[in-house]
Parts: C-alpha cells; structure tokens; sequence
C-alpha cells in the first residue's frame, strides 16, 4: 500500500516538474494564470484537447501567444477575448450566455421542476381516485370481524 | 385519452433522440466557427514568398474581392484543391496565397531553407497548377493566428472594403463554391 502512494507521489511530482521546466515567468501568479489558461482553451485542429495537452502547431502557437500576454501582464479575461476574437467561442471551454446557449443552463431546471410537478399532480389525482364505498365498508369490517374471532380462538 | 397520450411519449422521445443523433452523424466537426467572419481583416505587412524584399500590405489590396488561400507543401488537401482553384483562376477570381510554414520552429535551433521552400513550391505549382497571384509568406505565424487559422487548407473571402465574408475550413471545390462562395460573388 504505501509503495502505492510513493508512486503516486512521483507520478505527480514529474508532472509538477514539467510544467515548470519550460516557461519562466516572472511571478507565481503569472505561471499559475498560464496554466488556468492553457487548461481552458480548446485547439481548434485536435477538437477535444485542450492547448496544454496538445501537439498541434495551433496548439503551440496559442500556447505561445498565451505566454506572451500573459508576459505581458494581461488579465485572464483579455486574453479569453483575444483568442475569442480569432478563433470564435469555440476556443472557450466555458460557453456564454447567448440565446442559442441559454437552453443548456434552462433545460436541467426545467426538467427537475417538471418532474416534481408530475409526481405531486399524480399523486393528487391518485388520492382523489380513491373514494371509499359502502362495499368497502362492509368487507372491511368482515375481515376484522374474522380476524378478532382468530384471535380470541 | 390520457392514457394513450402516455404511451406514446417514450415513442416520441426515441423519434427525438434519433433526429438528433442522426443530425450528429452527418455534422461536420470541423466546421468551426470563426471569430473573424463580418469583421475587418487583420492588419498584415508579410514578405513574397518568392522575392522577400517585396512586402505586401492591406493596402496593396484595397478594393478588391479576392480569396486568401492558406497553404502548404507538407498539405495533401492542400495539393488536391490547387486544380480547382487554378480553375477560378481562370474564370477570373483573385487568389493570394499564404504560405503556412509549420515544421520550422526556432526553438529548437530549426534552419529555414528559403531556398530550398521555394524550389518546392515552384515544383509543386508546375506540376498541380498556379492559381496565385502571389504568395505570401507567413513564417511567425501570426497573421495566420490573427486570422483564426486552425490548419491548412483555409480560405477566406474578402470584399473591397477589406471585410472577412467567408472563412471555409476544408478544400474548396465546386460544391463548396457553389454553396458557400457563388452566392455572396452574385454568380
């Protein structure tokens, strides 16, 4: 078990190295920004990678691009705009909010309300099915009847 | 009534889930959207490909409607497209060539052989057709990148007033003019 762990360490702690090897930033922040950044933009020629992970020369050339602002001293939200204004929103992980998106955020909603709503109308119907006749009556106190008799038995 | 309703609401929501699966398997992935459609077209001052000290600038192409066409030697759509478009060519479109460099990188202490690049490009036209006016040569790749440039081959349609009308991933062709480019030309 703890060879396990001491693996996983160095899994990790190679990881962690590698990043650092290649980019010098000037401070903490700025490495951390090109790391949030690199993980959150998408290449747009291996679809389904993010630019960190990937090998295409878009991919490098965004990464660079990256580095360079962020060198620069730009804010996350400039460079997300600068590579939107290049590459569309596709280049994003985070959609915006746009008419044509506003279903992705609406839909869960709609749909959890709308099942309660259904099981409390069912339910409400269901209780109003069940009326209680004369009949019911009767053989309801037949079974007690018989049941008390097996009892005092 | 209401109970036949219910029966056939897992019928409608499988009709559903199949128009829009089957929606999915005929959708191109890599039609991407483009930043760059509508706008301006990125400033740009890239050498000639074939002679370096000739600059080109948006300036040299006010007024024109003309396609940009990125490409490359190490591109097989690349060279499967340039029959086509040496035919537009020939029907009158102004093409530009933007030559998309990507093995050279100087990071890792690459060469560029401007030479031996342009021995392969004048190869490499002779044998498939010319349909450029002219190359440009784009070696930092950032106009490229200022274009929303994922690969080659890409085109872009601009009008005189230097507007992006088109940006098409993919080799252009016949379907493609005729869907894509045709109707914004009024052919």
């Amino acid at each position: 078990m703890r060879f396990v762990f001491v693996l996983l360490a160095l899994v990790f702690a190679v990881s962690a190295a590698a990043v650092e090897e290649k980019y010098d930033f000037a401070n903490d922040e700025q490495a951390a920004l090109f790391a949030e950044l690199t993980k959150e933009l998408r290449c747009p020629k291996c679809q389904n990678q993010n630019i960190a992970d990937s090998d295409a020369v878009v991919a490098k050339d965004l990464r660079e691009k990256v580095e360079q602002l962020v060198k620069e001293g730009q804010s996350k939200d400039q460079v997300i705009d600068y590579m939107i204004d290049r590459y569309g929103y596709f280049v994003h992980y985070q959609p915006p909010v746009t008419p044509a998106t506003i279903l992705l955020w609406i839909l869960p909603g709609l749909i959890v309300v709308g099942g309660f709503a259904f099981i409390i109308l069912r339910q409400k119907k269901a209780a109003q099915k069940a009326s209680w006749s004369e009949t019911d009556e009767q053989q309801l106190q037949k079974l007690i009847t018989r049941y008390k008799r097996k009892e005092s038995a | 009534m209401n109970k036949k309703w219910f029966v056939l609401t897992p019928l409608a929501v499988f009709i559903l889930l199949c128009a829009f699966l089957l929606k999915g398997l005929f959708s191109d992935p890599r039609e991407l959207q483009s930043g760059r459609v509508n706008q301006a077209l990125p400033a740009f001052d890239l050498p000639d490909l074939m002679e370096p000290q000739k600059r080109w600038t948006n300036a040299d192409m006010a007024g024109q409607t003309y396609l940009i066409n990125v490409w490359g030697t190490w591109c097989p759509t690349c060279l499967a497209e340039l029959g086509y478009l040496t035919e537009l060519r020939e029907r009158g479109v102004t093409i530009v060539g933007l030559y998309y460099e990507q093995g050279y990188d100087p990071d890792f202490g690459d060469r560029f052989d401007l030479a031996a690049l342009q021995q392969e490009v004048r190869d490499m036209l002779a044998r498939a057709g010319d349909p450029y006016q002219f190359n440009m040569l784009d070696l930092d790749r950032q106009f490229i990148l200022d274009l929303g440039v994922s690969g080659a081959p890409e085109t872009f349609l601009v009008n005189g007033e230097g507007k992006v009308l088109v940006h098409h991933t993919g080799d252009v062709n016949e379907r493609v003019w005729r869907a894509k480019f045709a109707p914004l030309l009024g052919e």
